[in-house]
């Protein structure tokens, strides 16, 4: 009971700071010196009041329900994320015996919300932006499955506990080389970031976002942050060892290891152009997705002879 | 009280500010892009201050009222450089280019304190088209077709599809005056099945960019070389700035326009272009779809003409860049990418050519013909391009058309050069 | 109880995100009809944005459903991999050399482009 409250507790802290923490590491890592930013520690919460001042924006005939309810799912499904994340042996939500398949299923309903965001507007440009992220959506989710499925390899489970034990001896990063790379392109594509952001792509002032503003605009940047951070704790856990490390204890390295994960992103995603939807496509498929094919078949191999 | 500690906190926040270009001025884009208490955005929706800059002509107010009513409340107009269209509501005038920032910083400020009331909505409060939920099915029309609904009419469409002949729905709409991915003032009506173009009609082009006065001058009198080319390497910096925006690639876009403020002979495009390669834009982004023909990129001339294979260039004819060593670069694709290779290539060129004639206080020799970024400039001013987009984007995918226009310089040179910064 | 705190965590996120538009918008006025029109950069449109959209990727979306089912046969072959050696190594090899065919064919077709 007291490991359930504590971990609930844990999940909730994150999902609030989360955001922030995004908000102020992505200054950080655009603009060393943080002189684009303007305020590195303050800016995002002035941001963040300023868009609660601002009024919710309308279109003409819009669909309402899902409208609202696309930034309030995303954020859900964020959390469902945090949720099956071990922070150490016991402290851990979600301890399903298929929490690997539960972070799958979120992934898959990602590309659904981010879809519905842009189409509910009945504007253009959003909606080319969410048709655009569908393609993108259905090219990342193959990927995934695939590097996933050889985590679960070694762990003869589809729990992530047990993916995290199996890495005693040897993180699953040097196990499996390609694993991680892999990974971090789904997760690139999940939270629609830098390179892989087809859905609020600049080329459409904004895409699915670009009617959006004021609360659900912010409630929308609040889901993608939260977004970041979950994909970068599953990141650790399944291939950084997750709570495994000498000296401090196993929820410190789940955070540090999340907070490594994350920056790796928010860099790659300031570092690297934003690919071409049909590129992209291409480049899922007939490159990473063969490579993720290679991934599973060495985690395989290694894996009986271990 | 949670109220206004609320405001005080957003009072604090970068000002989200959405430019309209009536006058271009790559100076005061610079400016804006710079500051640190300034955001460029891109959507109406995401801004809070609208700047007018320069006058608008009759022609694009409608669209520039259109836009305006499109911003969330609250939300205000600032007007620099030009009267506003209407007088309502107290618009911020700024007299002076150096108050910009402060007075952006000072309204956004007000808006969020309570202390200005948002600007009001210059359009009546009605629905594109009339509609009470007639016919059938509610949607306002006879039997189960045609009407209104909620407004508008639905898609259809009987026409096949450019590429695989399916017969979908398309859209039609206008696009511009102020779409931040086209040049200023840049009307067309656009036609897309799915999110390819399959036509696009330039209604009203671009407005005419107004140059470095150096480029006036030249035609006057002889200048001086380092000068010119100082000014020819900014002027495509600031259009690499808008492409690599286009990109995604912020930081990169912010370093060019930095790069183009302090811009000095001995300034080096080394790091740019290196943070550039390794990004790998040139394999991911979409470049090299299109090719621009001699026949079209020779309307344009300029940078474009020489990416496209043209060896045109009125420099060569000038005896102090002859003595210089001076010889045009070109690039035979016509592509995106060339282009990009293109600017970079004479950015790069400006700068060496700048180099050497600061040591030797070379002046140009001619002056009834100027090179200037946009194009040869000999008997007449280089025009407008606009008209070429109707022949090069329909077939192409959204992104990789607006790519491609990005790597365009279709305004035409305005009479007047481009005022003194104050 | 794993449930029960999932569905907890669920609904406590789902609520935040709908908290946060809601409680600052619950007495504004909706926003006139000039403010609701598209952004087109002053342009307006003919008609509504639905429509039958033109899904350019559409053979991709055929081939992912291939993908799919294989996936549903992948999880629990993962639980008893290890036990079963050899055999299940041959067997998911076997399976992805199809399916890689599949998608060299498909690349030649074209499906991964925009049609």
């Amino acid at each position: 009971m007291i490991e359930s409250l504590a971990s609930l507790l844990m999940v909730t802290v994150v999902l609030v700071l989360g955001p922030y923490v995004v908000a102020v590491l992505d200054r950080l890592v655009a603009t060393p010196t943080g002189a684009m930013a303007g305020d590195v520690w303050l800016g995002p919460l002035s941001r963040a009041a300023w868009l609660l001042t601002q009024q919710a924006n309308a279109t003409e005939a819009p669909d309402w329900q899902a409208w609202r309810l696309s930034p309030a799912l995303y954020l859900a499904l964020a959390a469902v994320g945090l949720a099956v994340v071990p922070w150490s042996p016991t402290l851990i939500a979600t301890d399903l015996v298929t929490s690997v398949v539960l972070w799958g299923s979120v992934e898959a309903l990602a590309t659904v919300v981010i879809f519905l965001q842009g189409w509910s507007a009945n504007a253009v440009l959003p909606l080319i932006g969410a048709y655009r992220y569908v393609a993108l959506g259905l090219s990342y989710i193959l990927i995934s499955m695939f590097v996933l499925i050889g985590v679960a390899l070694p762990a003869e489970s589809l729990q992530w506990t047990q993916v995290v034990t199996a890495q005693e001896s040897l993180w699953n990063v040097i196990r499996q080389p390609l694993g991680l790379p892999l990974f971090l392109v789904v997760g690139l594509g999940l939270t629609f970031w830098g390179p892989l952001n087809l859905a609020d792509s600049t080329d459409l002032a904004g895409g699915t976002s670009a009617e959006v503003s004021g609360p659900s605009r912010l409630a929308w940047e609040l889901a993608r942050a939260v977004m970041l951070v979950a994909f970068s704790a599953i990141a650790a856990t399944a291939f950084l060892g997750g709570w495994l490390g000498p000296w401090l204890p196993g929820p410190v390295w789940v955070l540090l290891k999340t907070l490594a994960v994350l920056a790796l992103l928010l860099w790659l995603g300031h570092r690297l152009p934003r690919v071409a939807p049909e590129r992209c496509v291409t480049l899922m498929w007939v490159v990473l997705l063969p490579l993720s094919f290679v991934d599973l078949i060495w985690a395989g191999v290694l894996a009986l002879w271990a | 009280m949670a109220v206004s500690w609320l405001r005080q906190l957003a009072a604090r926040s970068r000002v989200p500010v959405f430019p309209v270009w009536g006058w271009h001025d790559d100076a005061l884009l610079a400016r804006l892009a710079l500051s640190s208490q300034v955001e460029l955005v891109d959507s109406p929706r995401h801004a809070s201050v609208l700047l007018v800059i320069g006058e608008i002509p009759a022609a694009l107010r409608d669209g520039l009222r259109r836009l305006h009513d499109q911003l969330p409340a609250p939300f205000a107009a600032v007007w620099l450089r030009g009267a506003p269209i209407v007088a309502l509501g107290a618009p911020v005038q700024i007299a002076r280019d150096d108050q910009l920032i402060e007075t952006l910083v000072r309204t956004h400020r007000e808006l969020m304190l309570g202390q200005r009331e948002s600007a009001p909505r210059l359009l009546p409060d009605e629905p594109p088209n009339p509609w009470k939920g007639l016919g059938d099915d509610g949607h306002g029309g006879e039997g189960m077709m045609g009407g209104n609904p909620y407004g508008r009419p639905m898609a259809m469409n009987m026409q096949n599809d450019l590429r695989d002949g399916l017969t979908l729905d398309s859209l039609t709409f206008r696009l511009g005056p102020f779409f931040p991915l086209l040049p200023a003032g840049l009307c067309a009506e656009v036609t897309l099945q799915g999110d390819v173009i399959q036509s696009w009609e330039t209604r009203h082009a671009a407005l005419p960019q107004r140059l470095d006065p150096i480029f006036h001058a030249a035609r006057q009198h002889p200048v001086s070389i380092a000068d010119l080319e100082l000014a020819r390497a900014r002027h495509h910096l600031v259009q690499l700035y808008r492409a690599l925006h286009l990109a995604g690639l912020e930081h990169v876009a912010h370093q060019a326009v930095s790069l183009s403020q302090r811009l000095t002979s001995s300034s080096r495009l080394d790091g740019l272009r290196r943070q550039l390669m390794r990004s790998g834009i040139f394999r991911l982004a979409a470049m090299d779809g299109v090719q621009l023909d001699g026949e079209l990129a020779s309307h344009l001339g300029g940078p474009a003409a020489r990416a496209a294979g043209l060896e045109v260039d009125l420099r060569t004819n000038d005896a102090s860049y002859q003595s210089l060593g001076f010889r045009p670069q070109y690039r035979t694709a016509g592509t995106t990418r060339a282009r990009w290779e293109q600017w970079l290539g004479e950015i790069k060129q400006s700068l060496q050519l700048a180099r050497q004639a600061e040591r030797d206080n070379l002046h140009t020799a001619n002056t009834g013909a100027v090179e200037t970024p946009r194009g040869p400039w000999a008997d007449e001013r280089p025009a407008d391009g606009s008209a070429l987009l109707d022949e090069v984007l329909p077939g192409l995918e959204w992104d990789e058309a607006m790519t491609l226009i990005a790597s365009l310089d279709l305004r035409a040179v305005a009479d007047a050069p481009r005022e003194a910064s104050a | 109880m794993e449930l029960l705190t999932l569905v907890i965590i669920l609904s406590l996120a789902l609520g935040a995100g709908l908290l946060i538009q809601w409680l600052p918008q619950r007495h504004q006025p909706i926003p006139p009809y000039s403010q609701r029109a598209p952004f087109l950069g002053g342009g307006t449109p003919d008609t509504h944005a639905w429509n039958r959209y033109h899904i350019r990727y559409y053979p991709m979306t055929l081939l992912l459903i291939a993908f799919e089912m294989e996936m549903m046969f992948m999880y629990p072959w993962a639980v008893v991999f290890v036990e079963k050696g050899m055999m299940a190594v041959m067997e998911m090899g076997m399976f992805l050399a199809i399916l890689s065919v599949g998608i060299v064919y498909a690349w030649r077709e074209g499906v991964f482009r925009w049609q």
